[in-house]
């Protein structure tokens, strides 16, 4: 089974990822970063990172036989190593970040590698964290409507991921992101917990501003299910894993 | 005729800090023992080097986090590795430390206590037992992890009655292997990050760090908010992830590891923000519990598991005692054992939580279980994840859903039984019925779906 198709990287689409702590979504971002710099040579990732380290996105990418050497093709922008000139570091606590410094950054970057035909992929990982670390939420959800915006004049595909830590019930970040997507991915673990068989189930659903579209949407009842692998995973449907047929 | 092939030999073993190996799951990695072996088992073989290790233990009448940290400790400095204690009284924390046991200081875990022996008579008894021929030949199940012989020296066993002599301590001293930091100095947190960034920029000499911090939040961090905490544990991890020779382990003190003290999904939000975490909840304040687990002092909560260098953790490859390993991939899927921990008189073992031969989950009903139309006359939520500690507050918010049948059906449930949503303890413990089993009145018109 091949997760995600192909076409679910068109441009102006922001994808939104959603994922808890027994079911974490990072291999479908490793994954997804995989598949596009597989499909040319020239492709382009930006990595906005709150969290993980180049050091892991290069271990994965080397183990899954993804071609990262290239610098051009991957982009690893980590938000709190970015201050901008003005700011003096002796004075400020050490953690804050600007977030119009960062779009400024993007935004220069976008336009320096913008090739025709091509398709740049952002992924911002995650945009949880920044409101988890005192970014408030105002902040957060005009920087993600920036991003958005960013991408949309650019021609890029934009995937923010998001923790839910409170699983029944959405979160402010949440609500505001879910305006903003086009395609919404939820990774959730299976309701009995950890299995070896199974990891988790993946589930798409639709953003508000697709009106009729079908094509992708999962639903939770008929879950996509997949299984982590050393670099990536297995994908397939339920009741159809390796143990049981 | 001499053959020209050389073996080639495994030169990255020679470049390895003291007390560490490599990952058997991924060459990349690099792990170090944290002083237990069934800890080290649950995390994939040990605590990766680049790795923060958060370990929440909300009993406020017992210290299990800080016992944790006390092997921690003195794994570090039986390695000759480099150990940094943040504390309000670092050294005090030293002195306070466990060691091994005697003189054999390299021998492997032999420890035969009282206690000890018991289980070991226990088992051989079992052994005695008629199993069934098809099962003879099968290895017995495994409930916990004693001692790794392939990594003799790199973990080695502690003996809580034991104090750590001052002569190791001394010598760590004055090698600078054991640094203090203190914490009374500084406002919040960001003084210490600041000091151990000093620490590790200013090289370690091809040795391994461990940053420990026993009892992060107690009175001497001053007034500490949910975001400072979560702020520490970001950076931490970021200066690890740019200092990949050092590991930290943490404690949070008691009273953070709740979501009554951090809102709603703290104990998630600290799960994400550390590269491993594990919560210890004794059994302590809940009798009925207790005396459903006897042998056992608490129950262990996987929330994160290391992994550096891959997508799967090396734990769910190689952890003996989280049994998914037989499970992956070939044979299909059991799900994972329940862990629980229990403290001896000299020392801490994780194990895994089995319901006794009555009452469990495999027990074979005949009449339907007091506790089945609690289940199908409320079924609210289609998913009820164990693993987020849902708090008594969010009850309120959640919207009532009402179930109307379309046949009139006199349905008699428990109350306490049937809340939609369990609180923490029911849900780990599968419905056992702690009272004696109730007629259940429930009459249907179509009575032979209901015969078991």
């Amino acid at each position: 089974m091949q997760f995600p198709a192909p076409d679910l990287f068109s441009s102006h689409r922001l994808l939104l990822i959603t994922d808890q702590l027994p079911a974490p979504a990072d291999f479908l971002l490793h994954r997804f970063l995989h598949l596009h710099l597989r499909q040319s040579k020239t492709a382009k990732c930006f990595a906005l990172a709150v969290s993980e380290s180049l050091e892991r996105w290069k271990s994965v990418a080397s183990k899954a036989n993804a071609n990262m050497t290239h610098s051009e093709s991957f982009q690893f922008i980590d938000i709190f190593d970015q201050h901008p000139p003005a700011q003096n570091r002796g004075e400020g606590p050490l953690n804050v970040i600007s977030l119009k410094y960062i779009y400024d950054l993007l935004s220069a970057k976008l336009s320096d590698s913008q090739t025709y035909g091509q398709i740049p992929l952002v992924i911002l990982d995650d945009i949880t964290s920044l409101e988890w670390l005192g970014v408030s939420l105002l902040d957060l959800s005009r920087f993600a409507r920036a991003l958005r915006a960013l991408c949309v004049k650019m021609d890029a595909v934009l995937v923010v991921r998001h923790h839910i830590v409170t699983p029944p019930e959405p979160d402010a970040l949440l609500q505001h992101l879910l305006q903003l997507c086009t395609y919404h991915i939820e990774v959730r673990p299976l309701a009995s917990g950890r299995s070896g068989a199974v990891s988790g189930e993946i589930c798409v659903h639709l953003g508000p501003s697709m009106k009729d579209a079908n094509e992708h949407v999962i639903s939770r009842t008929s879950a996509l299910q997949y299984r982590l692998t050393e670099s990536s995973a297995v994908f397939f449907d339920k009741g159809t894993s390796t143990g049981v047929l | 005729m001499m053959s020209s092939f050389k073996r080639k030999t495994l030169s990255g073993r020679a470049n390895l800090p003291q007390g560490t190996r490599l990952s058997p799951f991924s060459t990349s990695t690099v792990i170090t023992s944290t002083g237990i072996p069934s800890l080290d088992d649950i995390l994939g073989g040990g605590l990766p080097l680049s790795c923060s290790l958060a370990v929440l233990a909300p009993d406020h009448h017992s210290a299990y986090g800080e016992l944790v940290q006390k092997y921690f400790v003195a794994q570090g400095l039986a390695s000759g590795q480099k150990v940094c204690i943040v504390h309000d009284e670092p050294l005090r924390f030293a002195r306070e430390g466990i060691w091994m046991a005697g003189n054999t200081s390299s021998t492997p875990a032999q420890a035969s206590t009282a206690e000890d022996a018991d289980d070991e008579k226990a088992s051989q008894h079992d052994d005695k037992i008629k199993i069934a021929w098809r099962y003879e030949q099968m290895k017995k199940f495994q409930t916990t992890v004693s001692s790794n012989s392939l990594s003799d020296d790199l973990c080695m066993s502690f003996d809580l009655t034991c104090r750590i002599p001052a002569t190791a301590l001394d010598a760590a001293r004055q090698s600078a292997r054991l640094i203090p930091i203190d914490v009374d100095i500084f406002e919040d947190g960001t003084g210490v990050i600041k000091q151990i960034e000093e620490l590790l920029s200013n090289g370690t000499d091809g040795h391994a760090v461990r940053i420990c911090i026993p009892a992060l939040g107690s009175p001497h961090w001053g007034d500490m908010q949910p975001p400072t905490v979560l702020t520490l544990l970001h950076s931490l991890r970021r200066l690890l992830h740019r200092h990949p020779n050092a590991c930290a382990s943490l404690s949070l003190a008691p009273h953070m590891c709740t979501d009554t003290w951090g809102g709603p999904g703290w104990v998630q939000k600290v799960g994400w923000l550390t590269d491993a975490a594990i919560s210890m909840s004794a059994f302590g304040a809940n009798p009925s519990l207790s005396s459903l687990f006897p042998s056992h002092h608490g129950i262990v909560q996987i929330l994160t598991l290391p992994a550096p260098h891959t997508i799967l953790p090396a734990s769910d490859k190689y952890s003996t005692l989280r049994g998914l390993s037989s499970a992956a991939g070939s044979m299909g899927g059991s799900g994972e054992n329940n862990l629980a921990f229990k403290c001896m008189r000299k020392r801490l073992i994780f194990e895994t939580l089995h319901l006794d031969l009555e009452g469990g989950v495999t027990e074979r009903r005949t009449t339907p279980s007091s506790n089945a139309m609690a289940l199908d006359g409320n079924m609210v939520h289609e998913t009820m994840p164990a693993a987020v500690l849902a708090t008594e507050g969010r009850k309120g918010s959640l919207a009532t859903v009402e179930i109307a049948f379309e046949r009139s059906k006199e349905v008699v449930s428990d109350s306490p039984t049937s809340r939609a949503i369990p609180d923490a303890d029911d849900s780990l413990v599968p419905a056992k019925p702690k009272k004696p089993k109730k007629k259940v009145a429930f009459r249907s018109e179509r009575p032979d779906l209901y015969d078991f």
